[in-house]
Formats: C-alpha cells, sequence, structure tokens
C-alpha cells in the first residue's frame, strides 16, 4: 500500500492572477491524499472557501491545514470548519525580532479559534491567542498564553498571558467577567452595567490590571 | 408510531426547581388534550413521580422488572384514573443506579415510544450517571430553571452537557416567577436568564401556593382544570409543545387588574 501524500498548494503570487483559475491548474498534477493549503495575504471569504472545499474534494484532495497572514481568513475558514493557523510573513517576523525587548512574541504565533458559547462549567484554553465567537458565560473559563478575544459577552473567568506575559490583553465586546487574571496579576470584574455598544480591553499598566474602551488593534 | 414519538427530558442540574411538578402536570395537560402520553420516572434515587400523580398505590411492577423481562411493559405501566391517555412507568428501586447502563434507558424508551405520542422522561437532579441515562434516551430537552443565580447556573451546565450529546431542540421553562418580585428588581428578570442561557423560552410558571397543596394531594392543578395561574401556566406550556402559537404571559402584567387584585384578596385568609 502506497503512503499517503501530504501536498503543500500555494496561492499565487500576485494579484494579476486568478486564484479561481491559477488553483485548479495546481491540482490537475497531484495525487489524492493530504493538503496544506497556503492563503499568503489573499482576502478570503466563506464562499471562497466552500469553492475551494469543493475543488480540492473533486480532485481527491482533503485540506488538513489552511494557512495565511491575515486574520479575516482565517476566521473565514474557521468558519467552515477547516482548521486554520496564522503566519506572519517573513519579512514582518524580522522586524518584530528586531524590537528585542519582546520576549513574549511567539516564534509560532497561532490564534485559536471557536465558534459558540461556553457556557458554565466549560473551559477553553490556547497556546497563543483565543478568538471565540460566542459568549463565555458565568461559571465558565477561557485562558490563553496570548490574549484573549472575546466576540460576544465575557461574563466568566478569563486568563490572558497564562505563561507570564504581562503585555497579554483581554478584549470583549461586552467585559463584565467574575474575575481577571493577565500573567501574575488577578481582579475581580466591573460591578456596574456596561455601557451598550463599546468593546473593552483590559491590560496591565504599572502592576495593576485597568479596563479601558478597547484600541483598534491588538 | 415509534418514529413520530417525541421522547423529551425534563432536567435542570439542580433539584428542587420543578422538574418532577412540570413532568406530572404537563403529562396531565398533554393526557387531557388527547396525546397518548407516558412519563417515565428517571430518578431512581428519590422517586417521587408517583406520588405527585397520586398513584403510589398501585405499583405493581416498575421499569426494573420489564428490563429483567419478569413482567410485560403493559403490566408495569399504570394508568392515571382519571386520565387514561396518561400512563406512568414508575422507577425501581434506588440499587438500580448500580447497574442501570445507558442501553437499558433507551430500550425502555423504544418500547414506550412503541406505544405512546409523548415520552416524558423525569430526569434527575446532577449531572452524574442518572442524568447520563436519561439523557441517552432522549431526542429533545426541556430545561426547568427558578429565576435564582444557583438555578440558572446549574441549568447552564446542563445545557452545554445536552449540546454534546446532540439533543435538539432545548427548550426552557422558567418556574416560580414572582412578577411583584421582578417588579421591584429583587429577582432576576425573564430577560436576566434568557440572556445568560439563550434558549427559546417554552414558558413561564408563576409562583402559586396552589402547587403545594396539589402535590400534597397527589393531584396536579391541570388534572381538576384549576383556574390558578400556575395551572393555567403549565396547559399553555402543553399547548406550545404541541405546536400551537400561544403567547407568553407578561410577568409585568400579571396580578395588576383589578379583577386579579379583587380574588387574591377573596383567597387571602384574613382570620
Amino acid at each position: 500500500m502506497s503512503k499517503i501524500r501530504t501536498h503543500t498548494v500555494t496561492f499565487p503570487l500576485t494579484r494579476q492572477e486568478d486564484w479561481k483559475e491559477t488553483i485548479p491548474r495546481k491540482l490537475l498534477d497531484l495525487q489524492p491524499g493530504l493538503v496544506i493549503l497556503d492563503c499568503l495575504d489573499w482576502f478570503l471569504n466563506c464562499t471562497d472557501f466552500q469553492k475551494i472545499q469543493i475543488l480540492f474534494n473533486q480532485a481527491g484532495l482533503t485540506i488538513i491545514l489552511i494557512q495565511s497572514s491575515i486574520p479575516e481568513t482565517i476566521v473565514s475558514a474557521s468558519a467552515i470548519g477547516l482548521p486554520a493557523t496564522l503566519k506572519i510573513a517573513s519579512n514582518e517576523k524580522e522586524s518584530k525580532k528586531s524590537l528585542g525587548q519582546n520576549f513574549h512574541i511567539n516564534e509560532n504565533p497561532s490564534v485559536l479559534f471557536k465558534k459558540g458559547t461556553l457556557r458554565s462549567g466549560e473551559s477553553l484554553e490556547a497556546e497563543g491567542d483565543v478568538l471565540l465567537l460566542g459568549d463565555v458565560n458565568p461559571g465558565a473559563k477561557i485562558s490563553a498564553g496570548g490574549n484573549v478575544m472575546v466576540w460576544g459577552r465575557l461574563r466568566g473567568v478569563a486568563h490572558a498571558g497564562k505563561t507570564g506575559n504581562t503585555n497579554a490583553k483581554i478584549v470583549a465586546l461586552q467585559l463584565r467577567p467574575l474575575q481577571l487574571r493577565i500573567a501574575q496579576a488577578i481582579a475581580r470584574g466591573p460591578q456596574e452595567k456596561p455601557l451598550e455598544g463599546f468593546a473593552e480591553e483590559a491590560l496591565i499598566e504599572s502592576g495593576q490590571i485597568v479596563i479601558k474602551p478597547a484600541k483598534a488593534h491588538i | 408510531m415509534s418514529t413520530n414519538t417525541r421522547t423529551i427530558l425534563i432536567c435542570s442540574g439542580k433539584g428542587g426547581v420543578g422538574k418532577t411538578t412540570l413532568t406530572a402536570n404537563l403529562g396531565i395537560a398533554l393526557a387531557k388534550q388527547g396525546v397518548k402520553t407516558a412519563v417515565l420516572d428517571a430518578d431512581f434515587g428519590l422517586r417521587n413521580l408517583d406520588l405527585l400523580l397520586g398513584l403510589e398505590n398501585r405499583i405493581v411492577y416498575t421499569a426494573q422488572e420489564v428490563l429483567e423481562e419478569s413482567c410485560r411493559l403493559d403490566q408495569a405501566l399504570v394508568k392515571h384514573k382519571q386520565e387514561p391517555n396518561l400512563a406512568l412507568l414508575p422507577a425501581g428501586n434506588p440499587r438500580m443506579l448500580d447497574w442501570l447502563k445507558p442501553e437499558d434507558m433507551q430500550r425502555i424508551v423504544k418500547m414506550l415510544s412503541d406505544q405512546f405520542e409523548y415520552v416524558l422522561i423525569d430526569c434527575p437532579a446532577g449531572v452524574e450517571d442518572g442524568f447520563k441515562n436519561a439523557v441517552s434516551a432522549s431526542k429533545e430537552a426541556i430545561v426547568v430553571t427558578n429565576p435564582e443565580v444557583s438555578a440558572v447556573r446549574d441549568a447552564d451546565r446542563v445545557i452545554g452537557l445536552l449540546n454534546t450529546h446532540s439533543i435538539n431542540p432545548v427548550q426552557l421553562v422558567l418556574n416560580r416567577v414572582r412578577p411583584n418580585m421582578i417588579a421591584n428588581q429583587e429577582m432576576l428578570s425573564v430577560d436576566d436568564v434568557t440572556d445568560i442561557l439563550a434558549l427559546p423560552l417554552l414558558g413561564l410558571v408563576l409562583e402559586d401556593e396552589q402547587v403545594i397543596v396539589s402535590t400534597n394531594r397527589g393531584e396536579p392543578l391541570t388534572l381538576s382544570g384549576s383556574k390558578s395561574p400556575a395551572a393555567r401556566c403549565y396547559s399553555n406550556i402543553a399547548s406550545r409543545l404541541k405546536g400551537e402559537d400561544i403567547p407568553l404571559i407578561d410577568p409585568s402584567k400579571e396580578g395588576s387588574r383589578i379583577r386579579d387584585k379583587f380574588k387574591r384578596l377573596m383567597q387571602t385568609k384574613i382570620f
């Protein structure tokens, strides 16, 4: 029996080419097997990924991983159930290394995506960043080595930078947790009602956890 | 009939929120509306569905004997005296917990669904083996909770577990609602609860002293056609479960009409 093969398929480097034409051409030469698909910096939505999935399936190929350097593409891939990781482009990686100060920039940064609500008693843990599309209910716990991002209401316990990264942040559309932890710091959540329509973030400022209106970038 | 049978788990996580009371009243209400209904007591450790239905003294065989094949199913089923559309399958002795497997539960429910249109399963409190057995045999679920922080928290946990067992749909019944306490913001409001649990609301049940009276007598409120608030709520839930479109009561308007106030005054014992 022959071994199952893993191929790597890469998106066109330039925008002059249309991936809808080049990708099917690339697939012609491949034996059936598994595929890692590198989308580079292409902006792809869920419909694109559905088309891609059909193309690959027709060629007898199964996508085991999507790589991309832009988060939107990762979100789209995760949304239709494809495993995806964020890949920082090589020149960007260089520039971050040269900063020198940030010891905690992960060599292999990855974002864990999950869609759905974390209910009481459930927990979600990630090595790198975590992005949850849903609520964290009271009694549930979300933790990450990097940033915790909740696209929803955070009402449980959140721990960012659990391996000691004091630069980690906790961001949520509605930040009303029972307890917040960033690295070693612990704080109780605020009691007063949140303002509607303002995302907030928690971060460490002079040794203490503070909550502020969320910035446009992590 | 088997494929169309709705097997509905009635669960809550926390104890004492009104699972058994809902099961009994819903069973009677459905039977009254002409639906062949079976209620199954899955709370083997602390059974009391038979008590609430007033059928305790009619039990000869239980689910245990059915599983051991020492009696037939129809021998163990206890028909309700006034509502022959309703039958109870009693729980065996508490030691059943030690050996009962999810497959056993599925076997019992399978047998019941050959004869009935609705099978209501009264789930034990907690999320241990008893709960897992009961879940494995159900297709749908009703989560009962009270407007209290602890009950809501437990319900949330149970809903999470139900989702992992692909139970669908899961609906919510909010029990023991006190409109005046909600108005004074001393109790969680309906919105507070649905906000956290994010489930479709099947119905509200108002706090009602008559529930205690009926429980002690072994005559569910829905049986006598009582006009009490809780009885109305239970009947509405039964109708909604069958797919009828009946608007939810609005707790803020409940009991504020002059007639209601007068009624309440008449019921109050002054001496």
